[in-house]
Protein backbone atom coordinates (compact mmCIF):
# COMPACT_ATOMS: atom_id res chain seq x y z
CA UNK A 1 0.00 0.00 0.00
CA UNK A 2 3.08 2.47 0.54
CA UNK A 3 4.28 3.77 -2.98
CA UNK A 4 8.10 3.30 -4.20
CA UNK A 5 9.05 6.58 -3.20
CA UNK A 6 8.46 5.76 1.09
CA UNK A 7 10.57 2.76 0.28
CA UNK A 8 13.31 5.08 -1.48
CA UNK A 9 13.45 8.05 1.29
CA UNK A 10 14.11 5.29 3.92
CA UNK A 11 16.53 3.71 1.66
CA UNK A 12 18.57 7.28 1.48
CA UNK A 13 18.25 7.91 5.43
CA UNK A 14 19.40 4.49 6.33
CA UNK A 15 22.68 4.71 3.22
CA UNK A 16 23.41 8.14 4.43
CA UNK A 17 23.70 7.48 8.32
CA UNK A 18 27.29 5.73 7.95
CA UNK A 19 28.23 9.17 6.57
CA UNK A 20 26.60 10.95 9.33
CA UNK A 21 28.28 8.78 11.84
CA UNK A 22 31.84 9.24 10.30
CA UNK A 23 31.25 13.28 9.80
CA UNK A 24 30.14 13.18 13.47
CA UNK A 25 33.62 11.74 14.15
CA UNK A 26 35.46 13.61 12.26
CA UNK A 27 34.17 17.39 13.89
CA UNK A 28 33.38 15.56 17.08
CA UNK A 29 30.52 17.80 17.63
CA UNK A 30 27.81 16.17 20.35
CA UNK A 31 24.18 17.42 21.45
CA UNK A 32 23.74 20.25 23.99
CA UNK A 33 22.62 17.74 26.58
CA UNK A 34 26.02 16.12 26.23
CA UNK A 35 28.11 19.44 26.48
CA UNK A 36 25.91 20.94 29.63
CA UNK A 37 27.17 17.15 31.01
CA UNK A 38 30.71 18.01 29.94
CA UNK A 39 30.90 21.47 31.06
CA UNK A 40 29.67 20.40 34.41
CA UNK A 41 31.41 17.45 35.07
CA UNK A 42 28.35 14.70 35.02
CA UNK A 43 28.97 11.48 33.67
CA UNK A 44 27.48 9.15 32.41
CA UNK A 45 26.72 5.65 34.46
CA UNK A 46 25.78 3.13 31.70
CA UNK A 47 24.47 0.02 33.40
CA UNK A 48 23.65 -1.51 30.18
CA UNK A 49 25.62 -1.61 26.95
CA UNK A 50 23.04 -2.68 24.89
CA UNK A 51 22.86 -5.09 21.84
CA UNK A 52 24.78 -3.16 19.11
CA UNK A 53 26.06 -0.57 21.57
CA UNK A 54 25.73 3.52 20.15
CA UNK A 55 24.50 1.93 16.96
CA UNK A 56 27.74 0.08 16.42
CA UNK A 57 28.47 -3.69 15.83
CA UNK A 58 30.70 -5.14 18.35
CA UNK A 59 34.11 -6.19 15.79
CA UNK A 60 33.26 -3.90 13.05
CA UNK A 61 34.45 -0.96 11.24
CA UNK A 62 32.47 1.73 12.10
CA UNK A 63 31.10 2.43 8.25
CA UNK A 64 29.45 -1.15 8.20
CA UNK A 65 28.26 -0.62 12.48
CA UNK A 66 26.52 1.74 11.43
CA UNK A 67 24.69 0.94 8.48
CA UNK A 68 23.81 -2.52 9.65
CA UNK A 69 22.43 -0.96 12.85
CA UNK A 70 20.67 1.40 10.90
CA UNK A 71 19.21 -1.22 8.45
CA UNK A 72 18.49 -3.52 11.77
CA UNK A 73 16.76 -1.04 13.63
CA UNK A 74 14.53 0.62 10.87
CA UNK A 75 13.07 -2.96 10.65
CA UNK A 76 13.13 -3.89 14.15
CA UNK A 77 11.09 -0.27 14.56
CA UNK A 78 8.86 -0.89 11.66
CA UNK A 79 8.16 -4.50 12.85
CA UNK A 80 7.62 -4.05 16.15
CA UNK A 81 5.68 -0.82 16.20
CA UNK A 82 3.26 -2.06 13.26
CA UNK A 83 2.40 -5.34 15.82
CA UNK A 84 1.97 -3.38 18.45
CA UNK A 85 -0.70 -0.75 16.40
CA UNK A 86 -2.10 -4.03 15.32
CA UNK A 87 -2.53 -5.77 18.53
CA UNK A 88 -4.14 -2.29 19.94
CA UNK A 89 -6.37 -1.90 16.90
CA UNK A 90 -9.85 -2.74 16.80
CA UNK A 91 -9.50 -5.49 14.21
CA UNK A 92 -6.48 -6.75 15.55
CA UNK A 93 -6.45 -7.78 19.18
CA UNK B 1 18.41 14.51 23.88
CA UNK B 2 18.29 10.98 25.08
CA UNK B 3 19.15 11.10 28.65
CA UNK B 4 21.74 8.54 29.35
CA UNK B 5 21.65 6.45 32.89
CA UNK B 6 23.53 8.21 35.59
CA UNK B 7 22.01 11.73 34.80
CA UNK B 8 19.21 11.36 36.96
CA UNK B 9 17.90 10.93 40.47
CA UNK B 10 16.22 7.40 40.63
CA UNK B 11 13.28 9.68 41.91
CA UNK B 12 12.86 11.75 38.94
CA UNK B 13 13.25 8.66 37.09
CA UNK B 14 10.22 6.89 38.73
CA UNK B 15 7.82 10.01 38.88
CA UNK B 16 8.72 10.14 35.16
CA UNK B 17 8.26 6.64 34.23
CA UNK B 18 4.99 6.78 36.58
CA UNK B 19 3.37 9.96 34.10
CA UNK B 20 4.77 8.00 31.22
CA UNK B 21 2.72 5.12 32.07
CA UNK B 22 -0.22 6.94 32.42
CA UNK B 23 -0.27 8.72 29.14
CA UNK B 24 0.52 5.85 27.67
CA UNK B 25 -1.66 3.64 28.88
CA UNK B 26 -4.40 6.37 27.83
CA UNK B 27 -3.38 6.51 24.52
CA UNK B 28 -3.62 2.64 23.88
CA UNK B 29 -6.84 2.83 24.87
CA UNK B 30 -7.83 5.63 22.92
CA UNK B 31 -5.38 4.53 20.00
CA UNK B 32 -7.62 1.65 20.01
CA UNK B 33 -10.75 3.82 18.34
CA UNK B 34 -9.05 4.95 15.90
CA UNK B 35 -6.36 2.28 14.55
CA UNK B 36 -7.47 -0.51 12.10
CA UNK B 37 -5.76 -2.40 9.79
CA UNK B 38 -5.58 0.08 7.43
CA UNK B 39 -3.34 2.88 9.59
CA UNK B 40 -1.57 0.09 11.68
CA UNK B 41 1.20 -0.21 9.08
CA UNK B 42 1.12 3.59 8.60
CA UNK B 43 1.93 3.64 12.41
CA UNK B 44 4.62 1.25 11.81
CA UNK B 45 6.25 3.33 8.99
CA UNK B 46 6.48 6.74 10.57
CA UNK B 47 8.37 4.84 13.39
CA UNK B 48 10.47 3.40 11.10
CA UNK B 49 10.67 6.53 9.26
CA UNK B 50 11.91 8.48 12.64
CA UNK B 51 13.99 6.09 13.61
CA UNK B 52 16.02 6.25 10.48
CA UNK B 53 16.08 10.44 10.64
CA UNK B 54 17.05 10.16 14.02
CA UNK B 55 20.83 8.53 13.03
CA UNK B 56 21.47 11.14 11.16
CA UNK B 57 23.15 13.78 13.56
CA UNK B 58 23.95 17.27 11.85
CA UNK B 59 26.99 18.58 13.01
CA UNK B 60 26.15 22.63 13.54
CA UNK B 61 29.07 24.87 13.14
CA UNK B 62 30.58 26.13 16.27
CA UNK B 63 30.64 22.71 18.02
CA UNK B 64 27.02 21.48 18.38
CA UNK B 65 25.33 18.54 16.94
CA UNK B 66 21.37 17.52 17.01
CA UNK B 67 19.72 15.70 14.87
CA UNK B 68 15.87 15.50 13.84
CA UNK B 69 13.13 14.06 16.89
CA UNK B 70 9.86 13.74 14.81
CA UNK B 71 7.44 13.87 17.74
CA UNK B 72 5.42 16.53 16.36
CA UNK B 73 5.78 15.13 13.04
CA UNK B 74 4.54 11.81 14.35
CA UNK B 75 1.33 13.45 16.44
CA UNK B 76 0.29 15.71 13.07
CA UNK B 77 0.69 12.39 11.00
CA UNK B 78 -0.58 9.55 13.46
CA UNK B 79 -2.91 11.93 15.51
CA UNK B 80 -1.68 12.00 19.52
CA UNK B 81 -2.12 9.12 20.72
CA UNK B 82 -0.92 6.92 17.98
CA UNK B 83 1.88 9.25 17.96
CA UNK B 84 2.74 8.89 21.48
CA UNK B 85 2.84 5.13 20.97
CA UNK B 86 4.73 5.20 17.36
CA UNK B 87 7.63 7.28 19.60
CA UNK B 88 7.16 5.55 22.90
CA UNK B 89 7.90 1.85 20.63
CA UNK B 90 11.22 4.08 19.01
CA UNK B 91 12.31 5.19 22.12
CA UNK B 92 12.19 1.56 23.87
CA UNK B 93 13.99 -0.05 20.98
CA UNK B 94 16.97 2.76 20.82
CA UNK B 95 17.24 2.43 24.37
CA UNK B 96 16.79 -1.34 24.41
CA UNK B 97 19.24 -2.01 21.29
CA UNK B 98 21.39 0.53 20.97
CA UNK B 99 21.57 1.85 24.51
CA UNK B 100 20.76 5.38 22.97
CA UNK B 101 18.71 6.72 26.33
CA UNK B 102 19.50 4.98 29.85
CA UNK B 103 17.17 2.33 31.05
CA UNK B 104 16.44 4.11 33.89
CA UNK B 105 16.08 7.17 32.11
CA UNK B 106 13.74 5.63 30.03
CA UNK B 107 10.65 6.69 31.41
CA UNK B 108 11.70 10.34 30.82
CA UNK B 109 13.05 9.82 27.12
CA UNK B 110 9.16 8.78 26.64
CA UNK B 111 7.62 11.60 28.45
CA UNK B 112 10.33 14.30 26.70
CA UNK B 113 10.05 13.18 23.05
CA UNK B 114 7.03 11.07 23.04
CA UNK B 115 4.91 12.84 25.28
CA UNK B 116 5.14 16.22 25.24
CA UNK B 117 6.90 16.49 21.87
CA UNK B 118 4.38 14.45 20.36
CA UNK B 119 0.99 16.55 22.04
CA UNK B 120 2.06 19.96 22.73
CA UNK B 121 3.45 19.47 18.53
CA UNK B 122 0.08 17.97 17.88
CA UNK B 123 -2.45 20.55 19.50
CA UNK B 124 0.09 23.78 17.93
CA UNK B 125 -0.23 22.30 15.09
CA UNK B 126 -4.33 22.14 15.89
CA UNK B 127 -4.54 25.20 16.31
CA UNK B 128 -2.81 27.01 13.75
CA UNK B 129 -3.97 24.59 11.06
CA UNK B 130 -6.26 27.33 9.60
CA UNK B 131 -3.58 29.58 8.95
CA UNK B 132 -1.91 27.14 6.36
CA UNK B 133 -0.58 23.32 6.95
CA UNK B 134 3.11 24.44 6.22
CA UNK B 135 3.00 27.17 8.78
CA UNK B 136 0.98 25.28 11.65
CA UNK B 137 3.95 22.47 11.33
CA UNK B 138 6.84 24.60 11.18
CA UNK B 139 5.86 26.16 14.25
CA UNK B 140 4.25 22.73 15.98
CA UNK B 141 8.12 21.17 15.36
CA UNK B 142 9.95 23.90 16.36
CA UNK B 143 7.81 24.14 19.76
CA UNK B 144 7.31 20.60 20.13
CA UNK B 145 10.88 20.16 20.31
CA UNK B 146 11.50 23.29 22.54
CA UNK B 147 8.94 21.99 25.35
CA UNK B 148 10.77 18.31 25.10
CA UNK B 149 14.65 20.16 25.88
CA UNK B 150 12.59 22.55 28.08
CA UNK B 151 11.64 19.12 30.13
CA UNK B 152 14.80 17.56 29.25
CA UNK B 153 16.08 20.27 31.70
CA UNK B 154 13.68 20.23 34.28
CA UNK B 155 14.55 16.48 34.84
CA UNK B 156 18.92 16.93 34.94
CA UNK B 157 18.48 19.95 36.80
CA UNK B 158 16.01 18.11 39.77
CA UNK B 159 18.71 15.80 39.86
CA UNK B 160 21.36 16.00 42.18
CA UNK B 161 23.91 14.61 40.29
CA UNK B 162 23.94 17.95 38.19
CA UNK B 163 25.42 20.49 40.42
CA UNK B 164 23.60 23.39 38.88
CA UNK B 165 20.27 24.14 39.34
CA UNK B 166 17.08 24.04 36.84
CA UNK B 167 18.27 27.99 37.00
CA UNK B 168 20.90 27.07 34.20
CA UNK B 169 19.93 23.25 32.93
CA UNK B 170 16.13 24.21 31.64
CA UNK B 171 17.56 27.76 29.66
CA UNK B 172 20.33 26.31 27.86
CA UNK B 173 18.51 23.10 27.38
CA UNK B 174 15.53 25.37 26.25
CA UNK B 175 17.34 27.77 24.28
CA UNK B 176 19.62 25.56 22.54
CA UNK B 177 17.05 23.53 21.03
CA UNK B 178 15.06 26.22 20.52
CA UNK B 179 17.82 27.44 18.05
CA UNK B 180 17.74 23.90 16.31
CA UNK B 181 14.49 23.50 16.59
CA UNK B 182 14.13 25.80 13.77
CA UNK B 183 15.37 23.28 11.44
CA UNK B 184 13.16 20.83 12.80
CA UNK B 185 10.22 22.80 11.83
CA UNK B 186 11.01 22.99 8.62
CA UNK B 187 11.79 19.22 8.22
CA UNK B 188 8.30 18.55 9.89
CA UNK B 189 6.96 21.08 7.23
CA UNK B 190 8.21 19.52 4.71
CA UNK B 191 6.77 16.63 4.59
CA UNK B 192 3.23 17.41 6.22
CA UNK B 193 3.35 19.54 3.54
CA UNK B 194 4.21 16.61 0.73
CA UNK B 195 1.82 14.32 2.46
CA UNK B 196 -0.52 16.78 2.65
CA UNK B 197 -0.38 17.59 -1.39
CA UNK B 198 0.24 13.54 -2.52
CA UNK B 199 -1.48 11.77 0.20
CA UNK B 200 -4.19 13.30 2.01
CA UNK B 201 -5.61 10.14 3.39
CA UNK B 202 -2.90 9.48 5.48
CA UNK B 203 -3.15 12.62 7.75
CA UNK B 204 -5.39 12.39 10.80
CA UNK B 205 -8.38 14.23 10.14
CA UNK B 206 -10.51 13.93 12.91
CA UNK B 207 -9.79 15.91 16.21
CA UNK B 208 -8.96 14.11 19.20
CA UNK B 209 -9.70 14.31 22.85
Amino acid sequence: MFSRKFWFVLGVLIILSPLFAYAAELVGYSEPLENIAERLGVEENPIYEGILPDYSVPGLDMFSGTLISAVIGTLITMGVTFGVAKAISKDGG
Amino acid sequence: MHIPDGFLDLDIALIFYILTGIVVVISIVKARKELNDKKAPVVGMVAASIFAAQMLNWPIPGGTSAHFVGGALAGIILGPFAGCIAMASVLVIQSLVFADGGITALGANIWNMGVVNVFVGYYTYKLLEKRGIFLASAIAGWIGITFAAIFAGLEIGLSSSFDYSIAVTVPVMGIWHGLLGIVEGFVTAGVVGYIASSRPDILQKTVSG
